[in-house]
């Protein structure tokens, strides 16, 4: 049994509400979490993974659990999504293909993409990690060493393993972030900042409250590959999310999950490369993404095998979109 | 621990967090408590309110052993806030059965060897019934998706499988219910609430 670190539990009704909680705290020097499903807090918070002494729940906030289909909110919980027939498919499939179904019930979109990022090194228990004297993440005030690539302390390189975070970035998704100096919307890719630590651009006290979608992402049909240990329950090892407007070719986008510290994003390659309708246009694609991304050797699976298995993932998930057509 | 260890200062030691009243509905009884506010619901029902039904086995949501009913729907009882629960009704294991009478779900696991060492039989009862309660003729995917989150290391799933297909089957009105190998015998957690079962080590 592991014991529940002590923390206040608040509950604001209304998104202002917490808000002002939020900026209370923030005056007072209080540090704080956000909690939605719990489902990635809880049981880093049982493990004594950076807690604090405050957590703000987002569960009793009224409203935030709406999918339209152009725009989802932060509370709406991946089973929901999953069997949503409002929601965009892609973005259905890749909230079925969460976790287990059990988790599902809990888990939220939010949580979902501000998922912690994760480490052989992070996800421990306190003693264990007590015993490697800590890791660059975990306790960055000791001073401790990065245990994944020795000498180098500047960027943490724990892995972010979201699954819905490529999709929703190639049906090019929009947040809005809600915080004490008011909301604001951004592109999804500039949500997420390379760093295992920093791992968002989420000022102090903000948290993000709707992912928008623009109007063409109705005419985007897409496709979701992932690689995970157990297909029941574990995090994705790999995973690769493609979309296109079905008839033009240079629609493609791509992105990748579970690689580095926050998603990727690989336009720049899809526009460098020719016709990917065809199966060596693919396959040359898939190579191209497998070399763009750098995973490390801080999952379950080697880094060479995921890297591997990134262009098999890539050049599947463009060929599920041409079995679409 | 070593003086001058490496981050020990990151340890802080907070005091309890206040105690606040939780209520909810437990098997259809309303619980009124003290819990703190940070309390999990696993925590709150095992040593609260007394179902030991409840089982902690990861505590981390892998094994799916501490699933409960929240408003019908089947969640890890381990990674939920009591708090963001409170008014809900709450349904678990020992609230299948129907006084001394089995749900049909529970005799079809004595039936075709469902549970063997018995750990983990909550959890998939628990997530079997919410199966059934939305569908009495799940498909096989049905069934393998529903039990995904729980897991057995003794009876190799076919056994549970074959369970789930029999339960319904008997709520289709299939199948005749199975009659129980012994007699019903009296509620094993007979004790009420001023009196909950604790384990070893909780008794007051």
């Amino acid at each position: 049994m592991m014991l529940t670190p002590p923390f206040n539990l608040h509950h604001p009704t209304t998104v202002d509400e917490a808000c002002a909680l939020a900026a209370r705290l923030l005056e007072e020097g209080r540090p704080f979490d956000w909690v939605a499903g719990g489902t990635d807090l809880l049981p880093n918070y049982k493990w004594h993974i950076e807690t604090k002494p405050d957590v703000i729940s987002l569960a009793r906030i009224e409203g935030l659990d709406a999918i339209e289909t152009d725009r989802i909110g932060c509370m709406v919980r991946l089973h929901d999504l999953a069997i949503s027939e409002v929601a965009h498919p892609l973005i259905a499939t890749a909230a079925s293909k969460v976790a287990s179904s059990l988790i599902r019930r809990s888990a939220t979109l939010g949580g979902n993409l501000c998922l912690d990022t994760r480490c052989f090194w992070f996800n421990q228990s306190e003693d264990w990690r007590r015993s490697i004297d800590w890791c660059h993440k975990a306790d960055c005030g000791s001073g401790a060493e990065c245990r994944v690539i020795p000498n180098q302390n500047t960027l943490c390189v724990a892995t972010y393993q979201g699954d819905l975070a490529p999709s929703l970035l190639v049906l090019n998704a929009t947040v809005e972030l809600i915080g004490p100096s008011g909301a604001r919307t951004l592109p999804l890719r500039d949500f997420f900042q390379l760093d295992g630590i920093t791992r968002n651009v989420l000022k102090p006290g903000e948290f993000l409250l709707m992912v928008h979608l623009p109007e063409d992402a109705a005419k985007r049909r897409g496709a979701y590959r992932k690689l995970r240990v157990r297909e029941s329950w574990d995090f994705p090892e790999a995973g690769v999310a493609a979309s296109w407007v079905p008839g033009d070719v240079s629609s493609l986008r791509l992105a990748s999950t579970g690689l580095e510290s926050i998603p990727g994003v690989h336009d720049a390659l899809v526009a460098d490369h020719g016709d990917w309708t065809l199966p060596e246009g693919r396959r040359e694609l898939a190579e191209a993404v497998k070399g763009a991304v750098k995973p490390v050797n801080n999952t379950a699976l080697p880094p060479r095998y995921r890297k591997a298995m990134v262009s098999v993932l890539a050049a599947r998930a463009m060929g599920d979109l041409m079995e679409e057509v | 621990m070593g003086v001058g260890m490496v981050g020990e200062a990151h340890v802080p030691m907070l005091p309890a967090p206040p105690s606040v009243v939780w209520r909810a509905t437990v098997n259809g009884r309303l619980e009124e408590l003290l819990a703190p506010s940070n309390a999990i619901l696993l925590d709150v029902l095992r040593d609260r309110v007394g179902q030991l039904g409840v089982k902690r086995g990861c505590d981390l949501g892998t094994c799916g052993c501490c699933a409960v009913l929240i408003d019908g729907e089947p969640r890890l009882s381990c990674m939920t806030l009591a708090g963001d629960v409170a008014g809900a009704a709450i349904t678990t294991v020992e609230g299948l059965a129907d006084g001394h009478h089995l749900a049909p779900i529970q005799a079809c696991f004595a039936e075709h060897g469902g549970s063997q060492c018995g750990f983990c039989t909550p959890g998939f009862l628990v997530t079997a019934q919410a199966l059934l309660d939305r569908t009495t003729n799940p498909s096989a995917s049905e069934i393998a998706e529903a039990i995904e989150g729980n897991l057995c290391r003794c009876t190799g799933y076919q056994p549970i499988i074959d369970s789930i297909k029999a339960a319904a089957e008997v709520l289709r009105g299939e199948a005749e219910r199975a009659e129980p190998r012994t007699m019903p015998h009296a509620d094993p957690h007979p004790a009420g609430q001023d009196e909950p079962i604790l384990p070893p080590g909780h008794a007051r």
